[in-house]
């Protein structure tokens, strides 16, 4: 409700922070997003979970896990650099970081600008998009965080891998 | 929707009701003659009736309002406490206990009541005849009177163009919450003028000590017929009634000459005025999560303080050292009253068990008493509901298998009457729960001879073991020493459920028995699950706390010392064979150092009766570690009990031992 309230004042905008896999521009929405993390903890590994989950970090006394994007969608392996972030999201009940390979900003896009996603963009399957935002020449890909990080799935996916 | 939200308000309420009313039933049943008691019990039904009326609980409401009938009956002794009205409570009660919890799960409505009703209600018809007469006779008493001054000012007001209007108002039957209707009645028609006087009381009205009809007198400029108009819209009036009074017909009440109504209805308030200020302390009811939240920022003030004592050690500044050292004291002090605030007294899980011991005890026809100590000592809330199920297995031991029949307590010189002795105290970090009977006790020799029919151990394995090794053989999965299997215990469930919840809870059960005397059960809980004793190992650059509770010793092995007994590496301590796991292969953790160590630091760890040395590298230092769950996101991952966050901000994994062992 307030969500689209707000959009409508704004006449029709949402506002997204969007991000870089690669080369690749990725855009949440910013309402979904908790706060943007400089990785420098280091992350700890956990033993027997989902292959995407690349770990878990203490945020100020709250242990979060941290999803990595690029595994997820099964694209090119990451390294983790100097740009390297995380962006803490709330899905659900729970705060899941996103690892990406740099923020770049934060962007008000028309509304009138998102289309629907085709079945694959930039070797991400249209499963986990919320559709493609046109800004002048950028494609920026957004994502539908509910599937992108549903735990459901990482459960039943980790299961699938044990057995 | 509305109603949800208030719903863990009234089942935490109802829940406490409950187990007043079972606690003062058992007391009244050894008590018949104590009107106190009865009181209590009358206002617990009472107020459960009205809570659960509001809530639109129906089936609990018309339980609560058969007993409520049943216990006014006791109280003004038109029936007599008897065995038989004991047990038709109890039932009752038990039928509410099912309730709310229906009313948890939603089912309330498919829960059959009829059967208790029907029991409740056959006491009520023997009186109903004569309780109508008596509601007949009350109601024409029904009078206003008021006092010399009260006249004065009547006079005045009216000299001043008001007049004096007797309101005669009547509520619908089944009207619920008479009392706040009441209420609502009188506030509403304060609007309309000023209220002098009501019969009965506005405080009586409040309270809902009024059958259907009340009188109201009010001052007001408008005519009768207005405000009987106005009155007779509002909900559950069912008849209302409105005539001027002049000022010379009033009557006068005396002072001093209290009408008989107004004593029988102001006694249990003034005793339960005393009762609430002697027995309960102000309280706040807070929701878990919120001290789950304040333990958790607590914890992160613990790690930051040693952050700061390290700095403070670097920097050597001793006003900055002494400063730290303070906040230290402070933070720990802290840390210890929210753990405090977490804690509730076991009392919460004994009050429960008279219930349980005079259940069984009639069932299986011994006579039996409880006697209960230390009730108020306290454990974390979360130990509290796991140790229910065991405890309540281990008293039904006592009085099934350990408390003999009164004949044959007589043959054997002890009184009819066993004793079972349900004790609580804490020790250290650690709470003891302990349950004694004064029965036959445990049989080594029995005990030895159903671990060999069972196939549990071979005879020579048998005469090696120690008497307390030997009652310890109770808690393998499968042991029952009880030949026929009862109603009561003996379900093919056994100690060993017992003994595995109690591990979880990272707790210890010790049995110890004399024959012919009796045996002892003794459970050993930490006080907390919030934080917990581990050692952090490293392996690989990675850390790990491993619960100290599932530690049995740790142990240096040297790598010629370790044999391949069938493709699994055993070391040998002390003559039994242990077998190892590399910690990294099970958690596959890349880079352990170990490999090439020719000492190996090994852990050996106990589930139940298994041992396992888990080979790692390092053994780094003891430590006290506040668990964190991984969150809904991970969900449980096999072997991995939590995290923790060290006093480095890093975080070690908490292993649960139960899936490596």
């Amino acid at each position: 409700m307030k969500e689209t309230k707000e959009i409508q004042q704004q006449e029709e905008t949402v506002q997204i922070v969007i991000f870089k896999l690669g080369e690749e521009e990725f855009g949440v929405n910013i309402l979904q997003v908790r706060e943007i993390e400089k990785l420098d903890q280091g992350i700890t590994r956990v033993p027997k979970a989902p292959h995407f989950v690349e770990g878990i970090i203490n945020l100020r006394g709250e242990i979060i896990p941290i999803v990595d994007l690029r595994r997820r969608f099964g694209l090119t392996l990451p390294e983790i650099g100097y740009n390297s972030r995380v962006i803490i999201v709330e899905v659900g009940d729970a705060l899941v970081g996103m690892l990406v390979d740099a923020v770049v900003e934060v962007l008000r896009v028309p509304v009138s600008a998102v289309e629907p996603a085709p079945a694959i963009t930039k070797g991400v399957d249209a499963y986990f998009l919320a559709g493609v935002a046109k800004i002048d020449t950028r494609l920026i890909v957004l994502l539908n965080l509910e599937r992108t990080l549903s735990s459901e799935e990482a459960k039943e996916l980790n299961e699938a891998e044990l057995g | 929707m509305e109603v949800s939200q208030y719903l863990n308000v009234f089942m935490d309420e109802c829940y406490e009701h409950l187990q007043v009313l079972n606690q003062s039933l058992l007391t009244l049943e050894k008590e018949p003659d104590n009107s106190e008691l009865l009181n209590s019990i009358f206002r617990a039904a009472h107020t459960l009736k009205g809570a659960s009326a509001t809530m639109g609980f129906n089936k609990m409401a018309s339980v609560t309002h058969a007993m409520e009938d049943v216990l006014s009956l006791l109280r003004q002794k038109e029936l007599e406490v008897t065995p038989e009205i004991i047990n038709v409570l109890f039932d009752a009660l038990d039928l509410l206990e099912i309730l709310a919890k229906g009313i948890t799960e939603g089912q309330e409505e498919n829960i059959e009541v009829a059967g208790v009703l029907q029991g409740l209600k056959k006491y009520l018809a023997a009186d109903l005849a004569s309780e109508r007469k008596e509601k007949e006779e009350r109601r024409t008493t029904l009078q206003l009177r008021y006092l010399p001054e009260e006249i004065e000012k009547i006079k005045a007001a009216v000299e001043g163009g008001l007049a004096l209007i007797h309101l005669s108002l009547t509520l619908e039957k089944d009207c619920l919450l008479k009392g706040a209707r009441a209420f609502m009645i009188l506030r509403e028609l304060e609007t309309q003028g000023e209220i002098v006087r009501t019969i009965p009381t506005a405080k009586e009205l409040e309270d809902e000590k009024f059958d259907d009809d009340f009188i109201i007198g009010i001052l007001s400029k408008k005519p009768v017929g207005v405000l009987v108009q106005f009155v007779e819209k509002m909900l559950d009036v069912k008849a209302v009634k409105g005539e001027i009074v002049e000022v010379d017909k009033l009557l006068v009440e005396r002072r001093g000459t209290v009408q008989s109504t107004t004593t029988t209805s102001d006694e249990p308030q003034k005793t339960s005025q005393v009762k609430a200020s002697s027995s309960i302390s102000p309280t706040v009811r807070v929701d878990i999560k919120k001290l789950d939240d304040l333990m958790n920022l607590v914890g992160e003030l613990v790690i930051t303080r040693s952050r700061l004592e390290q700095i403070s050690l670097e920097k050597g500044d001793q006003l900055l050292g002494e400063t730290v050292e303070h906040l230290s004291r402070l933070t720990l002090d802290l840390r210890d009253q929210v753990l405090k605030t977490r804690m509730v007294p076991v009392e919460q899980v004994f009050s429960r068990f008279p219930r349980l011991v005079r259940d069984l005890a009639k069932e299986t026809g011994k006579e039996v008493e409880l006697r209960i100590s230390g009730a108020e000592t306290e454990l974390d809330r979360t130990v509290i509901d796991e140790i229910v199920d065991p405890l309540v297995h281990i008293i039904r031991n006592s009085v099934d298998h350990g408390i003999e029949e009164p004949f044959l307590r007589a043959e054997c010189g002890k009184k009819e009457q066993g004793v079972v002795e349900l004790r609580a105290y804490q020790t250290g970090n650690h709470v003891m729960i302990s349950v004694t009977d004064d029965g036959r006790g445990m049989d080594p020799e029995k005990i030895k001879a159903r671990a060999l029919e069972k196939g549990f151990m071979t005879p020579e394995e048998i005469e090696g073991l120690e008497e307390e090794e030997i009652l310890n053989l109770i808690f393998l999965p499968g042991f029952s020493t009880s030949k026929e299997v009862t109603d009561v215990s003996g379900r093919g469930v056994g100690m060993d459920v017992v003994k595995t919840k109690i591990s979880a809870l990272g707790g210890v059960v010790q049995v110890s028995s004399v024959k012919g005397e009796g045996t002892t059960i003794t459970i050993r809980l930490p006080l907390t699950l919030a934080i917990i004793q581990t050692l952090i190992v490293q392996l690989g650059e990675d850390v790990f706390a491993i619960p100290t509770g599932y530690i049995e010793q740790t142990i240096s092995v040297a790598r010629k010392d370790i044999r391949k007994l069938r493709n699994q590496e055993v070391a040998i301590l002390r003559g039994e064979v242990i077998p190892l796991i590399r910690l990294q292969d099970f958690l596959g953790v890349p880079q352990a150092k170990n490999e090439h160590l020719e000492e190996l630091d090994v852990v050996v760890v106990r589930n139940g009766e298994r041992k396992l040395g888990c080979i790692v590298d390092t053994l780094l230092r003891q430590q006290d570690v506040v668990i964190k769950s991984l969150g809904s996101y991970l969900g449980n991952i096999d072997g991995i009990a939590g995290a923790t966050i060290l006093g480095n901000g890093k975080i070690a994994l908490i292993l649960d031992m139960r899936a490596v062992a």
